[in-house]
């Protein structure tokens, strides 16, 4: 979906940050200090770029400096408040602190993302096609009848494909925090979707824990 | 409250010693008035005394010689004492000539009257009164004649008024000047004790100073009376406490940013082990990225055991007394060079050993361990093709050992932290080196436990010298 620059000296970090990314269908590149970031990105345009703060050679706010055109979200493992003030009032589009979940790095990423790019919002994978806009599904080029609910629940399956979430969480992403509905009103609505896309398949229901959307690539 | 203390007891001696000086002063000028006075009364009784003596000796000589002619005394007495007007022509002294109570001749007796004060006793003897008249002071003398005129009295009358006036005058200019004295001794005072207090008020204002925090302030110095010298043990006592205040103050800030750089070292480590979990929680992923999130979890988990291990080792090392045994040095290099030969041959580093000096004391795995984290060190700072000189020598009695290299350096302000557990140079604190940053603060540790100094000589690019120096031998 979208190219995303990880700027982060700690390969573990950097590498699980790469994965998660790559799970629900972004393109990621690594680099694991300032210089090759500036280097990087002025070789080749990014969509976004997560950059840690504390790098060596050049520290994370010198890269953004130089680069401050691609929108960026700072990780670091610092949660002081100058820190963050100071990322924010440089231009930054959001931040991230160490240890991070990664459901929170995914919706950042998305936000920043939604925010930055008008183009590019539309999910295909096998007969089904479905676009964010104007807000519309297609099952083998005819369009399919959902509720608001029903869209929106589909909504946050593909912006978390190839993840697990729990029932309650997928209550606080697609109803919001107020909601305070059952957890069955989920299967319900994973039942019409699986039904309405011929998705039965592809939404798993995993052990102990939720749904999750597997989609290959 | 103190400031209002030093005013008053500034005051108070102020009063006192003004008191006490004008007292002594003035009963002083009073003692001399009175006794110039009774010495100015002396004079004119002895004059009185003297006159009428002259007047009675001349009068009886007379009153013999109108006797042996047969005349009668006191038909020609007022020719016999004609002449003493003459005598008397000094304005000042009258006389007045008495047979028994009544008065037969009198001149300038002024408003004196005569009475039975100024009768002379009956047995010769001459009497002096002193009276005083309206603005007039007297010294009267009276006086029976000496037998066969016995029946005669003499008075005379010496006018003091001018001497007493005198004596008036002196008094009143000596209690003129005493009172000018006393106003110039009162300001000379004021001045000498404002700057004998102004020490004590610097004093208590500084003291202020120093309690409200500014550890700095000093009082100044000058000359090398008491004063001074209290002002230097004072200024003593402010560099000891600020001395102290600062290695406390130190201390502090070196105990936050353990706790800081701990909770960071912790932090790395703790987000990968969550993360990783959640992924393999979570995501739908083939067997080969499983396995790969449990190494990254394993190895993270390593990391974090390899902490506390050194932590431990740090704690440990702080409490145990180093058995002091001796220690061959060249065995103990030779040791060294082989267990680093891998990283040495990798980065194609020439280690050269210098061993001047036989034998050193102390735990031998300690300061193995010692010297393995310097060498490791200095192998990371060298650049491929490095030198390193490993000595152990003599300098000033005692032994040393030294590490050198000829690598990257390090600057003031690292050279300043580099002891401090978890303290990295590099401001990303980048793992990729290894070892969790407890590695010199344990060399520091592992020294002071052998009563060595540790220190590291530094400049940028040129390398850095680390210096063991036993104390004990």
């Amino acid at each position: 979906m979208a190219s995303i620059l990880i700027v982060e000296d700690e390969t573990a970090i950097n590498e699980l940050i790469k994965r998660n990314l790559q799970l629900v269908g972004h393109h990621c590149v690594s680099v694991y200090n300032g210089k090759a970031a500036v280097d990087e990105l002025g070789r080749h345009a990014y969509d976004l770029v997560i950059l840690d703060i504390m790098l060596p050679e050049l520290d994370g706010f010198e890269v953004f400096k130089q680069q401050s055109e691609t929108p960026t979200i700072f990780l670091t493992a610092r949660s002081s408040l100058s820190d963050r003030i100071k990322g924010f009032s440089m231009g930054a589009d959001d931040y991230l602190t160490k240890p991070f979940e990664m459901l929170e790095l995914l919706a950042r990423v998305e936000a920043v993302l939604r925010r930055t790019q008008k183009t590019n919002s539309c999910f295909e994978s096998g007969d089904v096609l479905v676009d964010f806009n104007s807000r519309q599904v297609f099952y083998k080029g005819v369009p399919v009848e959902c509720t608001p609910k029903e869209f929106e629940l589909l909504e946050v399956l593909v912006n978390n494909r190839n993840i697990a979430l729990s029932r309650d969480k997928l209550l606080e992403l697609a109803w919001g925090y107020d909601y305070e509905g059952d957890s069955r009103t989920i299967d319900v609505h994973i039942q019409k979707l699986r039904k309405k896309l011929g998705w039965e398949d592809m939404i798993k229901t995993v052990y102990k824990l939720g749904y999750r959307l597997e989609v290959k690539g | 409250m103190k400031r209002g203390l030093n005013l008053s007891m500034k005051n108070r001696t102020f009063l006192t010693t003004l008191i006490l000086f004008l007292l002594a002063f003035n009963l002083g000028i009073s003692i001399i008035a009175i006794l110039t006075l009774q010495e100015t009364v002396e004079r004119a009784k002895e004059r009185g005394l003297r006159e009428h003596y002259i007047i009675v000796s001349a009068l009886v000589k007379d009153f013999n010689a109108v006797q042996s002619r047969e005349v009668s005394i006191e038909d020609n007495l007022q020719l016999l004492l004609q002449p003493y007007n003459y005598f008397t022509g000094e304005k000042k002294t009258g006389f007045a000539f008495l047979k028994g109570k009544q008065t037969i001749y009198s001149n300038r007796m002024g408003d004196v009257t005569l009475d039975n004060l100024t009768a002379p006793p009956e047995n010769g003897d001459r009497l002096v009164t002193l009276r005083k008249s309206g603005e007039n002071s007297y010294v009267i003398v009276t006086g029976h004649l000496p037998k066969p005129y016995d029946q005669y009295t003499m008075v005379y009358l010496y006018d003091t008024t001018s001497s007493i006036s005198s004596w008036n005058n002196m008094k009143n200019t000596l209690f003129a000047v005493g009172l000018i004295l006393s106003i110039l001794l009162a300001s000379c005072l004021l001045l000498l004790l404002n700057r004998l207090f102004k020490p004590l008020a610097m004093i208590s204002q500084t003291s202020r100073n120093i309690a409200a925090g500014a550890y700095q302030t000093r009082l100044q110095v000058s000359g090398s009376d008491e004063l001074a010298e209290m002002a230097h043990s004072f200024n003593n006592m402010a560099d000891e406490i600020q001395r102290q205040m600062e290695a406390l103050t130190e201390s502090a800030e070196q105990k936050q940013r353990f706790v800081d750089n701990f909770a960071h070292e912790l932090r790395t480590p703790l987000t990968a082990i969550h993360g990783y979990a959640e992924y393999l929680q979570r995501a739908a992923i083939s067997q080969e990225d499983r396995l790969d999130a449990l190494g990254y979890i394993l190895s993270e988990c390593r990391h974090i055991q390899g902490m506390s291990c050194q932590l431990l080792e740090l704690a440990k090392l702080r409490n145990d007394i180093v058995q002091f045994e001796p220690i061959n040095t060249a065995n103990l290099f030779l040791t060294l060079k082989q267990s680093l030969m891998v990283k040495l041959e990798e980065k194609q580093i020439n280690l050269s050993l210098s061993c001047e000096t036989d034998t050193i004391y102390g735990d031998a795995c300690l300061l193995e361990n010692l010297l393995v984290n310097l060498l490791d060190n200095a192998i990371k700072a060298c650049d491929n093709g490095g030198q390193i000189v490993l000595r152990a020598y003599q300098e000033n009695g005692h032994a040393v050992i030294s590490v050198q290299d000829n690598g990257k350096g390090m600057n003031e302000e690292v050279l300043q932290h580099i002891t401090e557990p978890f303290y990295r140079a590099e401001k990303s604190r980048n793992r990729k080196d290894g070892g969790a940053g407890l590695g010199l603060a344990i060399c520091k540790q592992i020294c002071e436990s052998h009563n060595a100094v540790l220190e590291f000589y530094s400049h940028l690019g040129k390398g850095t010298i680390s210096k063991i120096t036993f104390t004990i031998t």
